[in-house]
């Protein structure tokens, strides 16, 4: 379980986190939907350890992380994507996922049926002796994902999965996300622009909006949220 | 005429495979840290003069040295890194920074060096019988056939690591996205201290090979050698040994070949030259980005 309480985040003067609390059950999806600028990301980065937390703190199965170091945070358990994927671009998708099992300290057939079993996941085993720079870059995305997962974490922050990703490899992943909890018993925290997605998928939504949390809940309540249709739907 | 181009092509063979040898070291430090090592040179005399002493005082043979001299250098290196990189990344422009501060460990080590073992030129009173093989018309020092068969196996051995385990496969990685390793759960400095620890090593080691190769090593000759290495880098490219292995022997044959037909200050132009060529046509080398893969 992932527990986030009075998360703040200052850049000089610019408030991006002004006291944020968040609650990731086991098992659940929780998606985080907000305007650009809105600390969706910064929140992310304190999770992972890419930024340390001016206050607040976060804690995974009670165990505080952080201000830990990424290396750190993802070996207790926290795996991340980027809305710009960091892949491995001149080495192969078998070589990417190998490489995200060094920490593991499993045998090499464990790890080879590791990475088999996430590249037919993700539907791009028959590439698996390609190099990911030759993957487009929805493709891309799921190696990433891939990625992640060889390493059976704990928590999943995946941002913006779906930017950029046509239309059949975003079903996909919406499937792929969608099976992670209840099969891969992990959380998943989804920070995404694409809300018929996030609707779909969430278990939980958070709003966010000038670094604090606008409104939360099921798909139902946010969206009948008056708050939500004026500062995020314009309308 | 054919005789002297064999003997000019085998000696180019030879050098370039000990070129490429030290820019293999050269290479996995820029590679990984982003650090231009001034000091790559001043680590290699530093391994000649450890073979030099330790069959000078212990009788070791340079062959047994060499491992030695690896290992000692690696984990003088691996500690190394801790005192001087780490402090870089707090820097402006880190790479700005890292060229100053190894040019002044450079100028440090040549001047320790100085202090400690003298101006006077040394050479490794070392051979191996037959002094001379001859094929035909061309005469080769055994010794540089040894050290040919050496430096290769080194450079076998390198690519092997850096492909077929899982610490070179990090390492690669590192060299082309350093965030994206940590977010793996790699602990990327450890990683860097590896990478520097190697590099270092593996200029120790070219500098037993130097010493058993060439007539002399002298606390002065450290610059010569770094500018060896920046050369085979951008001749092969950045990130793969076989690509520092190609481009050293290019360079190597090239100037070992021009001997034969100019005199030694236009064979040095030559190799020069070829490298301006190389900047101005290909600037990331002859393998180029393929080169990490």
């Amino acid at each position: 379980m992932l527990k986030v309480t009075n998360l703040k985040k200052r850049f000089g003067g610019l408030v991006a986190l002004q006291g944020v609390d968040m609650h990731v059950p086991r098992g659940s999806i929780l998606g985080i939907i907000g305007m650009n600028g809105s600390g969706k990301t910064t929140m992310l980065n304190c999770i992972n350890g890419i930024y340390t937390p001016d206050e607040g703190s976060i804690e995974l199965d009670g165990k505080e992380i952080g201000g830990r170091q990424i290396h750190e945070v993802a070996r207790l358990g926290v795996g991340r994507t980027f809305q710009v994927p960091r892949i491995f671009r001149q080495l192969t998708l078998l070589d990417n996922l190998e490489v995200a099992q060094q920490q593991t300290g499993r045998g090499a057939e464990e790890r080879y049926a590791q990475s088999e079993y996430w590249l037919h996941k993700v539907e791009l085993h028959r590439l698996r002796h390609n190099y990911a720079e030759e993957l487009s870059g929805g493709q891309q995305k799921l190696v990433e994902l891939a990625r992640i997962m060889v390493a059976r974490p704990k928590v999943v922050l995946l941002d913006e999965p779906f930017a950029g990703v046509n239309p059949a490899l975003a079903q996909l992943l919406i499937s792929v996300i969608r099976e992670l909890p209840t099969e891969h018993d992990c959380s998943v925290v989804l920070v995404s622009h694409d809300l018929t997605s996030i609707y779909q998928l969430s278990h939980h939504i958070i709003v966010m909006n000038e670094g604090a949390i606008l409104s939360q809940g099921n798909a139902d309540h946010v969206r009948a949220d008056p708050r939500v249709v004026e500062a995020y739907l314009g309308a | 005429m054919t005789g002297l181009l064999i003997q000019g092509l085998i000696n180019g063979l030879i050098l370039g495979a000990i070129y490429g040898l030290i820019g293999v070291g050269l290479n996995v430090v820029f590679g990984v840290l982003r650090v231009v090592n001034f000091a790559h040179g001043e680590f290699l005399v530093l391994g000649a003069y450890f073979a030099f002493f330790l069959l000078e005082y212990a009788g070791v043979n340079p062959l047994v040295a060499l491992p030695l001299a690896f290992a000692a250098f690696f984990l003088a290196g691996y500690l190394l890194y801790f005192v001087l990189i780490p402090r870089l990344s707090k820097a402006d422009d880190p790479e700005i920074s890292s060229l100053l501060l190894m040019f002044g460990v450079s100028i440090m080590l040549g001047a320790l060096m100085l202090l400690a073992f003298d101006a006077d030129a040394r050479s490794l009173p070392y051979e191996i019988e037959p002094v001379f093989l001859k094929f035909g018309p061309v005469l080769i020092p055994t010794v540089r056939l040894v050290a040919l068969v050496i430096a290769l196996a080194i450079i076998a051995a390198l690519t092997v690591f850096l492909y077929r385990t899982q610490l070179g496969r990090a390492l690669r990685a590192i060299i082309m996205n350093r965030d994206a390793v940590r977010i793996v759960g790699i602990n990327a400095e450890r990683l860097s201290a590896v990478a520097f620890g190697l590099g270092v090593g593996l200029a120790a080691a070219s500098g037993v090979l130097v010493a058993m190769v060439f007539p002399a090593f002298s606390p002065f000759m450290g610059n010569d050698y770094t500018l060896i290495g920046f050369i085979v880098i951008v001749l092969g490219g950045l990130g793969h040994p076989v690509g520092a292995l190609v481009g050293a022997l290019l360079f190597g044959v090239t100037e070992q070949v021009s001997v034969v037909f100019f005199n030694p200050s236009i064979a040095t132009i030559c190799g020069f030259a070829l490298m301006v060529a190389m900047i101005f046509f290909r600037p990331s080398g002859l393998f180029g980005r393929q080169a990490l893969r």
